[in-house]
């Protein structure tokens, strides 16, 4: 499937797996992709983000907030009894300030390679079959951008929130990155 | 943080998803904590075996998971 991606996609998908790095996420969700293309210089996703009035910066900001928040479960924790912030306090007196922040990525996510989620991986292949319907050479960002807005994924609440914010809908959207995704 | 009535509430909870996140959360956690340990025990000069034997798990396994990296 990767050989029918256009240099532009191909860019989102190695750039996501940057973003997993940087943000030392264990594996590669929909979120990732999100963000890579919104942060990608130009391109057909950004195109059609912009034509219906959201901000791919802001967007980007914000699924990299709701990304940041899912390492360490407060919430979760509290609810079996365990006081996250207390915990940090006795890891911050033995192995410094952000100790158990900053070994985030160090355990057993290190790996070299991060690996896709099942949600991504159904992300990519429905951007193939939106480029097919569409009659596209290639998968370029706007196909991702569709693709993204086809299932229900990790992203789906972020994007949907960016879209209410904007005061546009999701067929809006779909509507402008088809506009944008179509061979000239 | 949790007060007694959530504490109560959440344990007695039989919502899978509560209970699933809570086991992620604790999971991620004890991950954390278990490099820290171990990167410091490293550098106080414990060996591998020393703290494979207070892990509970085979020399093998902490070298493996840990190794590359202390």
């Amino acid at each position: 499937m990767f050989e029918q991606f256009t240099k532009e996609a191909r860019g989102v998908v190695v750039d996501a797996q940057t973003v997993a790095r940087s943000l030392h996420t264990r594996t590669i969700d929909t979120r990732h992709l999100v963000v890579a293309l919104c942060e990608s210089d130009g391109g057909t996703a950004r195109a059609a983000l912009e034509a219906v009035g959201v901000s791919p910066a802001a967007l980007a900001g914000a699924v990299r907030a709701d990304l940041a928040s899912t390492g360490l479960d407060a919430d979760a924790l509290a609810a079996v009894g365990i006081d996250l912030e207390e915990v940090r306090r006795t890891t911050d007196a033995t192995f410094g300030a952000g100790a158990l922040e900053g070994v985030a990525g160090r355990g057993r996510g290190a790996r070299k390679h991060i690996p896709f989620t099942p949600d991504a991986k159904k992300t990519l292949e429905l951007s193939l079959r939106e480029a097919i319907r569409l009659g596209s050479k290639g998968i370029n960002s706007g196909h991702l951008l569709l693709g993204i807005l086809r299932s229900r994924t990790p992203a789906t609440p972020v994007v949907e929130e960016a879209l209410r914010t904007a005061g546009v809908d999701a067929p809006a959207l779909r509507t402008a990155a088809e506009q944008q995704s179509r061979p000239a | 943080m949790a007060n007694d009535q959530t504490l109560v509430a959440s344990a007695a909870s039989d919502d899978p998803r509560k209970g699933l996140r809570a086991v992620r959360a604790l999971r991620e956690l004890a991950d954390r904590l278990e490099t820290l340990q171990v990167e410091r025990a490293r550098s106080l000069g414990w060996s591998w075996q020393e703290i494979a034997d207070v892990l509970g798990v085979s020399k093998q396994a902490v070298h493996k998971k840990f190794g590359r990296r202390i």
